[in-house]
């Protein structure tokens, strides 16, 4: 796919008082897209606008090349929205539901139909899709939001919180299920999360928020390969000592959980076990760190000024 | 379970316009409110007010009184308006507070349909079960005289136009006020309870306020009263009525109007993506 997915111009999004996006700039590509940030960061709000829900209370948005607020039904039908929240039909089969959606969206009955069949099937409920949705567990409730996202084939998925309610089993499966569609090709999806680890080796694009501002946005490749490479140590004695020791060297040097992150000058390791020698500690490993997006996002948030309270 | 093979693949599948979709959802919602509840009354008003019809008419005809207040019976009387009020509970209590309760509301509003679409839906669906009731039963009452020959064709046919007036005027104050009450709540319940409150206690006050204070313009604020004094001129019972009742027509189709447009507002302020 080539062109633009969605650009936000300098998008503000207030309620009362509450600052929800703060002058969000971004410009993403098709492909899988992770929208992560912690609860409450922004994210539902950003997928409103996405949807033309909602306006921007100041700046602009394109889908596909469509404003959401101009053009909000052209928008609507290129895309398949999964809601977080629980919204089904009890009273409908899944096949039922799902074709429902189908028509809605605006395909014929009989295609609705046939395609309710297919995405049931792909997403492994065929064997349940005459069962009534109330008897439904979460993962297949799960599933069945799912189904009727892609019942359209849009182009655009957003997912918001997909895994959400899931035991380990169905969150990898979600998540497989997630990653069959992204290599079927033609289509993007946002996967909306706050689950870091969700997006790993899924996502090729990502998009973080915290607290309604912008952290970084761009393919995960580019933003993990342009930060500082940091070098995993653990040690077996006196921490805060190994890390004062490692510091009077110039070595800048943070505790994670059982681990040490420095970040070395060079490729010159030697400083890590002078540091050791002095303080009579043990280097138990050393080794390159494998950073992840939980880490990038995690460093983007430390060096990110709190936001103050409304 | 486990992932089935991936065989979905993308269509190129003909999108068809807002008016489709729309009838998706009414088709939906007659379906959805066919419940028994909902046939019982119909099937009841129906047995009615065609048994009423026919009897009287076969003892107006007997008799040779017939004329077009032979047909008044069933639907100026108070036990009519009172099918009706079990109709729109039945069938609108729930259109709306069921969607925002379950929160299916989101999914209907991102999907390429405007708010005045999916309101529109509910409105039609609502709408066509207390036509069903309010104008069907009095037709199907004057087809069965017609068919047995004990009325001319000419009175059945006034007849049918007076039927079709009330029973109109009735569904749109009855489709407006379940509506309204339906977007008040997330329990049909609570809709439904709404519903029967409003018209009763306005059935029960409004005579009493009229009494008390001596102002006779509280009865129109009767919907029970204004129904009646619109089906007794309708089908020619000579006055006094207990309201005037072109301006009690007025008022029903006002009220009914003016609560669907309040039902549209509320929806138009539902949260549609709950964080």
């Amino acid at each position: 796919m080539a062109g633009e997915l969605l650009r936000a111009d300098a998008v503000t999004k207030r309620f009362d008082t509450v600052e929800a996006l703060t002058s969000l700039s971004v410009d993403l590509a098709p492909g899988t897209i992770g929208l992560v940030g912690p609860n409450g960061s922004g994210k539902t709000t950003l997928l409103r606008l996405l949807l033309g829900l909602i306006p921007p209370t100041s700046g602009s948005l394109s889908v596909m090349g469509r404003d959401p607020q101009k053009e909000p039904l052209l928008v609507r039908e290129q895309v398949g929205y999964m809601p977080e929240h629980d919204c089904l039909m009890p009273d409908l089969s899944g096949v039922g539901f799902v074709a429902y959606m189908g028509r809605v969206s605006g395909l014929p009955r009989e295609t609705a139909m046939s395609r309710a069949h297919e995405v049931l099937e792909f997403v492994g409920l065929k064997e349940q899709r005459y069962r009534k949705i109330r008897e439904y567990s979460v993962g297949m409730r799960q599933r069945v939001k799912l189904a009727q996202a892609i019942v359209h084939d849009p182009p655009l998925c957003l997912l918001d919180e997909p895994t959400s309610g899931l035991d380990p089993e169905g969150r990898e499966e979600m998540l497989g299920l997630v990653a069959a569609l992204a290599r079927l090709g033609g289509r993007s999806f946002v996967l909306s999360t706050h689950l870091l680890p969700d997006t790993e080796g899924l996502v090729d694009q990502v998009l973080l928020l915290n607290a309604g501002k912008l952290l970084a946005a761009g393919p995960v490749a580019a933003l993990l390969s342009s930060r500082t490479p940091e070098t995993v140590v653990r040690i077996r004695g006196d921490v805060p000592g190994y890390v004062a020791a490692l510091s009077r060297r110039g070595i800048e040097a943070k505790p994670q959980g059982i681990e040490l992150r420095v970040v070395l000058p060079s490729t010159d390791t030697r400083p890590v076990f002078e540091a050791a020698n002095e303080t009579q500690t043990q280097v138990r490993y050393l080794g390159p760190s494998v950073r992840t997006i939980e880490d990038l996002f995690l460093s983007l948030v430390e060096e990110t000024p709190a936001r103050s309270p409304p | 379970m486990s992932i089935a093979a991936p065989r979905y693949g993308a269509t190129s599948a003909v999108r068809l316009g807002r008016g489709h979709r729309t009838l998706a959802i009414v088709g939906r919602e007659l379906r959805r409110r066919a419940g028994l509840g909902t046939w019982l009354v119909v099937a009841l008003t129906y047995l009615a007010v065609t048994l009423i019809i026919t009897i009287n008419t076969e003892f107006a005809s007997l008799i040779g009184q017939l004329s077009l207040s032979t047909f008044e019976t069933p639907y100026a009387s108070p036990a009519w308006p009172f099918l009706m009020l079990i109709v729109a509970t039945s069938v609108g209590a729930g259109s709306l507070a069921e969607d925002v309760g379950n929160r299916s509301i989101t999914l209907y509003l991102s999907r390429p349909i405007r708010r005045i679409d999916y309101l529109a839906a509910k409105t039609a669906a609502t709408g066509s079960w207390i036509v069903i009731a309010a104008v069907g039963p009095g037709l199907a009452g004057l087809a069965i005289v017609l068919a047995l020959g004990w009325a001319p064709a000419s009175l059945v046919l006034t007849g049918a136009g007076a039927f079709v007036a009330v029973g109109l005027l009735a569904s749109i104050f009855f489709t407006g006020l379940a509506l309204a009450l339906s977007s008040l709540t997330t329990r049909s319940l609570y809709a439904g309870v709404g519903i029967f409150g409003v018209v009763l206690s306005l059935e029960i006050g409004a005579p009493i306020v009229s009494g008390l204070t001596g102002n006779t313009t509280v009865a129109y604020a009767s919907p029970i009263t204004d129904i009646l004094s619109v089906a007794q001129s309708a089908f020619g019972i000579s006055g006094p009525y207990a309201t005037d009742p072109l301006t009690s027509a007025v008022i029903l189709a006002f009220a009914g109007v003016f609560l669907a447009i309040f039902a549209g507002w509320r929806i138009s302020r539902v949260e549609v993506v709950g964080e």
